[in-house]
């Protein structure tokens, strides 16, 4: 549903823009538009949507696990975490105030975020070769974000196509937060070697996750300005600068500790990749022209 | 300007500050004690909190050689994080709780391989034994403090007695007084494999009333019961059972004859969390009443714990679900009203073994779970005061 809701906002800015570059200037337009650039065109608002997907990496500060070792060592039980693997998407209003080439920009933003890891678990028996089980736990973590970053963009050039660099800070809210884990692995104990996987175990995770965590962003981009809206593609880097997980309720969720389950404290990094298009609020004329040089 | 900064600042400061907490680690976890050994098996029985905020561990496991179980014991500190563990030479068997805490050294105990003699064993707080004392006796079920002493409850099969006896801190019997469960095998049939664990654990218990008087959950003519004894010549109270069907599960005293106590029959399992016994004369546990507990499993392991929530004073019953779970069921103490439950566990079956007030007034529970649902490891349950108030 929300793919679907995505494709229908990419096809309405798509359909716009291209109705906004179909407009003709009226004759003697452009001298005056000219003269009013200098002045005007220092300052413009723009406001516009942005879409696209995001990669995630969780970083283990401190390791915590349900399952304690008695006679392994404790490394053994620690996750294993996927950098960079999973998909997942964002979608952003962005409003950005442009002064002279610097822009002040608000993107509140609904991300969803994806991030997998791992434990492998054996139990054997050294003077029994047949008594061995292997196990396997997949997890992975939906985290739905309310991003507010505050950013900074700067033009490096002033063309028609004008790529910029931009860098913040963002504070982001949790709306929900899901798991799943899949069990697999090998029992050799049952009389030959049975292979197992489990359906997996979905459960609500928004409890296990603090409510709001706070990063610092860079990266850079490209406008293009086509008719009187401008086209954007945008990379950032986001760095997570606080604790992901709730320390309160690490332990909370009984079906995840009873597998042996509890969140590392983590910080989350992000690649987020997203096109959009922006719209002027400010024009230069009655004819709603907006084009700059 | 600056001012509008310095709450900018100071909110995403306050708002997203969740660094490790080491207090909130301390006071809430869960941890499953693993061996990677497939054949292994490891239950707790009984456990205390030491000194330095961590926890010792009394348990039983399985041994390849004994039909009765081995002792374990393991110290884990204050954040549940593993210390070492015991695993006790086969030479001693068949542990019982409770673990005891007399003057800086815990005890327990538990018998000889060969001789099936009762041994007392005394540890230090690190988990560590430190001798091994010869009690004589047999088959011991249950032990519990009588001021500086011990009162340990034994079977002995060469006379067919459930004995009671005061035990001191190096093993020496200061006073034993035996009462008989009846002639025959029959009788004895179950309390063999109960040993053996072949057949129903039985909740054996034994203690000392505010009042003076001992009390042992045992068997008594032939049948399960709660026998009030001066370990002399005055009449016994005796709450019967039904044979080897029914008796009491546990049972603590509130104050005079006011006890909080559980009670099972021929599977069905019932909560008196204000019961008034009679500690003199014959009379029936089936006559108590009780709340029913359907969710719990046939003849289910019950253990009571009075402790302090909310500043209310509360009795926690735990027990065993037929799901799998633990159930805490937490009733006021002055009237005996049902305030509130919490079920922990899930995936994989748990079951109760022991619950403690712990020093920053939540408490922990010592269970059984079952890894991949097959391996028997032992589980500490941590829940902080802030979680127990939300049961009520």
């Amino acid at each position: 549903m929300r793919r679907l809701l995505l494709l229908t906002a990419f096809i309405i800015i798509c359909s716009t823009i291209y109705a906004q570059s179909q407009r003709k200037p009226p004759a003697g337009f452009k001298k005056k538009a000219k003269q009013q650039q200098n002045s005007f065109l220092d300052k413009q608002w723009w406001i516009g949507l942005k879409v696209g997907p995001n990669l995630t990496k969780a970083s283990p500060e401190t390791r915590y696990s349900v399952l304690t070792p008695t006679n392994y060592a404790l490394p053994l039980t620690d996750k294993r975490y996927d950098g960079f693997k999973k998909l997942g998407s964002q979608a952003t209003l962005e409003i950005t105030f442009d002064y002279k080439g610097i822009g002040f920009s608000f993107q509140p933003t609904y991300r969803l975020s994806r991030f997998t890891y791992t434990n492998e678990f054996m139990w054997d028996n050294p003077e029994n070769a047949a008594e061995m089980l292997q196990l396997k736990y997949d997890h992975e973590l939906k985290l739905d974000y309310a991003d507010l970053p505050f950013i900074v963009k700067y033009d490096i050039t002033g063309n028609t196509l004008r790529p910029y660099i931009q860098g913040g800070v963002f504070y982001s809210m949790l709306i929900n937060a899901n798991k799943t884990v899949e069990i697999s692995g090998t029992d050799f104990a049952s009389g030959g070697t049975n292979e197992l996987s489990s359906e997996p175990v979905i459960v609500g995770a928004k409890d296990l996750f603090h409510k709001s965590y706070w990063g610092l962003m860079a990266g850079a981009g490209l406008h293009y300005n086509l008719g009187n809206v401008r086209l954007v593609f945008d990379a950032s880097y986001r760095i997570g600068m606080s604790n992901v997980t709730d320390t309160k309720n690490r332990f909370s969720n009984d079906r995840l500790s009873g597998i042996g389950d509890a969140l590392d404290d983590m910080k989350i990094n992000n690649i987020v990749l997203s096109i959009g298009c922006l719209f002027p609020m400010r024009f230069l004329s009655t004819s709603f022209k907006s084009i700059d040089r | 300007m600056n001012k509008y900064l310095l709450i900018f600042i100071s909110f995403f400061t306050f708002s997203c500050a969740n660094e490790s907490d080491p207090e909130a680690d301390k006071s809430n976890f869960v941890r499953i004690y693993d061996s990677d050994r497939y054949n292994a098996s490891f239950n707790p029985i009984d456990m205390q909190q030491t000194p330095d905020g961590g926890y010792l561990f009394l348990g039983s496991r399985r041994l390849e050689e004994s039909n009765f179980s081995g002792a374990y014991l393991m110290k884990v500190d204050e954040f549940g994080a593993f210390v070492s563990e015991q695993l006790i030479d086969e030479e001693y068997l068949n542990p019982v709780g409770d673990l005891l805490f007399l003057n800086d050294k815990y005890y327990f105990f538990c018998m000889a391989a060969v001789s099936f003699q009762t041994q007392l064993v005394e540890v230090d707080t690190d988990g560590s034994i430190v001798e091994v004392y010869n009690v004589g006796g047999s088959y011991p079920t249950a032990a519990a403090l009588d001021g500086s002493n011990f009162i340990l409850l034994g079977y002995d099969n060469g006379s067919k007695e459930s004995v009671v006896s005061i035990v001191n801190e190096t093993g020496g019997v200061l006073q034993a007084t035996g009462y008989s469960v009846g002639a025959g095998d029959a009788v004895e049939e179950p309390i063999i494999n109960h040993f053996l664990r072949t057949g129903r654990q039985f909740p054996f218990q034994v203690g000392k009333t505010s009042g003076g008087q001992y009390f042992y959950n045992g068997f008594y003519n032939y049948t399960f019961s709660l026998v009030f004894t001066d370990l002399g010549g005055a009449g016994l109270g005796v709450i019967q059972g039904q044979q080897d069907d029914g008796g009491i599960s546990r049972l603590i005293q509130l104050n005079g004859n006011t006890y909080a106590t559980a009670r099972f029959n021929f599977g069905d399992n019932y909560f008196l969390p204000n019961a008034t016994l009679s500690t003199s004369g014959i009379s029936s546990s089936t006559d108590l009443g009780g709340f029913s507990l359907p969710e719990l499993v046939p003849n289910a392991p019950v253990k009571i714990l009075v402790s302090n929530i909310n500043e209310k004073d509360v009795i926690l019953y735990t027990s065993n679900t037929k799901s799998g779970q633990i159930g805490i069921y937490i009733y006021d103490q002055s009237t005996g009203e049902f305030l509130g439950s919490k079920y922990l566990g899930f995936s994989n079956p748990f079951e109760v073994n022991s619950i403690i007030n712990t020093n920053d007034e939540g408490i922990a529970i010592g269970a059984t779970t079952y890894v991949t649902g097959r391996f028997p490891r032992i589980t500490l349950f941590k829940l902080s005061t802030e979680e127990l108030s939300a049961i009520f």
